[in-house]
């Protein structure tokens, strides 16, 4: 008993890791992201701890105390060995050691007291004020533009400089380059009014893609269904080619055929209209493609489906509907469209979840032009996350966008579950029974 | 509208033009030419395809396989569970997931490497797989499973030499399904691995297509065919053993 077990276990575990790893991880991920505000700038590992001239604007627009800024841009005057190097390639080697042997690890809190020491020199005198001025500013001592890779570190220097806690604190904050956790996402979100766009867009795009899918895979699965069985399966072949075909280049025949010295341009030249390019010449043209070239793709799903089940409804309703005396209209309303109400229902139900989506093709026809008029929300998604023009890619953001996905995801998978016969899936195992 | 659509598939094969005026094989020059610098060569680009679709295929039919034994015949401790989640999963709109997935992977530092876009294709693929090969596997009659264990083989055994044979067809149609499904795949190459020695046909046309420098129709649709061949051919030949699949997979 305990071995089978086993057995099972070893059998399914490699599924479940990787499930684990790239499935169930993501979904918790993106709800991780979504709080976040990483982006390119701020990397998506840790970040460091940075003050530059932007981050003491930032900082001056608190209320800090006066010397703050001061103590961050000059804290005093160290002889170093650093300092020390680049006197000896600049000036002398024999006064870099000089300066070595009376100061080094010395301090001093500002520029006059360290040029005074300067002065005692005796063996290399600095004749010119101006290179007693230059010499000591090499060895200034400034936190600005030195990275820090922890905070306690950061934090250590900034005590030395005597800044206070609360400025310190402030300081700390601001000069942080990493990602911080933050619900901006969502706030912009709803503000924004493009979001809102996006939805409605979606919404277009949902309901009818998916009327065409529905009613055009019915009209095919009738159709074929009335043609003789050779005949209907090389049709069922042809209209299955979308599906099969590669989107990317599935997409290209369709640029092809809506380019400006595209196949409709060229026909319609013979009748004197210009070419344009058809698919991007304005948001409805674009809609319209969009529409229809998922169209397709769905409808030979539809076509599946239907026509299998239309195969399934008992020859003999057909049968003693003839005699009756019904024609084939009154046939295809009275008896199969109501057998085929599972069928479509599941196709809805599939379709507008996939629909929702799905961004493959609109992003290979017209990457959500003219304009941002075919932007629909998980384009949206990737674009603001994965791909844009600016460069700046807020992963963040991007995340929130997806996140909306996601939990629509979950629950219309819920729904599913509770749709489908879930007891006949769970019948025990006889041999273990 | 929908003639023209057949006809702009049977056409696209056609070099030169709308109406053919000429023979030319010029536009597959791609295929012998040595590109430009930042240009890939189109039998690199294949050999990439072709091992991403078949990996993909083998490790996403193996796994089903073994798994999908498991749901279907052994109860395992949580297999409510599992079949709950993998219906879940199933219906799950993977695309949605792949902001977090690029992230994921870049933590992991498999970003921009084709074991990496592998094994994120494998694992979205699974749920479907798994689900397939479950359906084969309830097909099976309990009798030949009793039998066996009746006669003192392992669940092991019974499963590789009683099992196996049985769901032969659906194994076949799954790594072909994967196969195709993997030669297909756009959107996960081209947000996981961008890079130009990691890319495969899909992104290599879709980038050509976006290069401004050298807009030609009749080249893309060249390199089309040339990527769209093994596609055609394989469905050709197993297509009734696909339509299985198409028909059924979905049906639950």
């Amino acid at each position: 008993m305990n071995r089978i077990n086993w057995f099972g276990l070893i059998f399914i575990s490699p599924v479940l890791l990787m499930v684990f790893l790239f499935f169930l991880t993501p979904v918790v991920m993106t709800a991780f992201f979504s709080f976040t505000n990483m982006s390119t700038s701020t990397g998506i590992k840790g970040g460091e701890y940075l003050i530059n001239q932007e981050t003491i604007k930032e900082i001056k627009k608190y209320n800090i105390q006066k010397g703050t800024i001061e103590k961050l841009e000059n804290a005093g005057y160290l002889i170093d060995e650093e300092g020390l190097k680049i006197v000896s390639k600049k000036y002398k080697e024999a006064l870099s050691n000089e300066i070595n042997s009376l100061y080094f690890g010395e301090k001093f809190s500002n520029r006059k007291d360290l040029e005074r020491a300067l002065k005692k020199l005796k063996k290399n005198k600095i004749k010119k004020t101006r290179d007693r001025k230059e010499i000591a500013e090499i060895f200034k001592e400034s936190i600005i533009n030195e990275r820090f890779n922890s905070k306690s570190i950061f934090e250590e220097n900034l005590i030395k400089l005597e800044i206070d806690q609360n400025d310190r604190d402030i300081i700390i904050k601001e000069s942080y380059t990493g990602w911080s956790w933050t619900n901006n996402n969502f706030k912009l979100i709803y503000s924004l009014p493009s979001s809102y766009k996006f939805a409605f867009y979606t919404v277009i795009y949902v309901f009818f893609t998916l009327t065409f899918n529905v009613v055009f895979g019915l009209f095919l699965a009738i159709s074929t269904f009335y043609l003789p069985s050779k005949t209907a399966s090389t049709f069922r072949t042809i209209w299955f080619l979308p599906r099969i075909l590669p989107p990317v280049l599935y997409v290209l025949m369709w640029k092809w055929f809506t380019w400006d010295t595209g196949f409709i341009s060229q026909m319609s030249t013979y009748f004197g209209a210009s070419p344009k390019n058809w698919m991007m010449d304005s948001p409805i043209h674009a809609w319209t493609v969009i529409v229809l070239i998922n169209g397709f793709v769905g409808a030979s799903f539809g076509m599946i489906l239907f026509s299998s089940a239309i195969k399934a409804i008992p020859s003999s309703m057909l049968y003693a509907s003839e005699v009756d005396g019904a024609n084939r209209w009154q046939q295809i309303w009275n008896i199969i469209i109501p057998q085929l109400r599972w069928p479509i229902m599941f196709t809805t139900a599939y379709q507008t979840l996939s629909l929702l989506t799905s961004f493959e093709y609109i992003l290979l026809a017209t990457n959500g032009g003219p304009g941002r008029s075919t932007e629909v929300w998980a384009l949206a998604a990737y674009h603001t996350a994965l791909q844009n023009y600016a460069g700046n890619l807020q992963y963040g953001l991007g995340a929130t966008y997806a996140l909306v996905l996601v939990i629509i995801g979950i629950i219309a998978s819920l729904f599913y579950l509770k749709f489908f016969n879930f007891k006949d899936l769970v019948t025990k195992p006889r041999i273990e029974g | 509208m929908f003639i023209f659509q057949i006809i702009d598939n049977f056409t696209n094969p056609a070099p030169g033009g709308i109406w053919p005026s000429s023979f030319t094989i010029e536009h597959w020059r791609f295929l012998w030419e040595t590109p430009k610098t930042g240009e890939s060569y189109i039998w690199t680009v294949t050999f990439n395809t072709f091992i991403f679709a078949s990996t993909t295929a083998v490790m996403v039919t193996t796994l089903s396989m073994t798994s999908g034994y498991v749901l279907s015949r052994l109860d395992i401790p949580g297999r409510k569970i599992f079949l709950a989640g993998l219906i879940m999963l199933h219906a799950f709109p993977t695309i949605s997931l792949i902001v977090a997935i690029f992230l994921t992977l870049q933590i992991m530092g498999l970003y921009n490497t084709l074991l990496g876009v592998i094994l994120v294709k494998s694992a979205l693929e699974l749920p479907f797989g798994v689900w397939i090969m479950k359906g084969f596997y309830d097909t099976v009659p309990w009798e030949i499973e009793m039998a066996g264990i009746q006669d003192g083989a392992s669940r092991f055994t019974v499963w590789r030499k009683l099992i196996l044979p049985q769901v032969q067809p659906g194994i076949a149609a799954l790594l072909i399904f994967s196969f195709l499904s993997g030669w297909s795949e756009f959107v996960l190459p081209l947000v996981l691995a961008p890079s130009s020695d990691v890319q495969v046909l899909s992104t290599y046309l879709s980038a050509l297509i976006l290069d401004d420098n050298k807009f030609d129709f009749n080249l893309f649709k060249s390199v089309g065919t040339f990527y769209a061949i093994p596609v055609i051919i394989i469905y050709i030949v197993f297509q009734k053993k696909l339509m299985n699949i198409y028909g059924g997979g979905t049906k639950g």
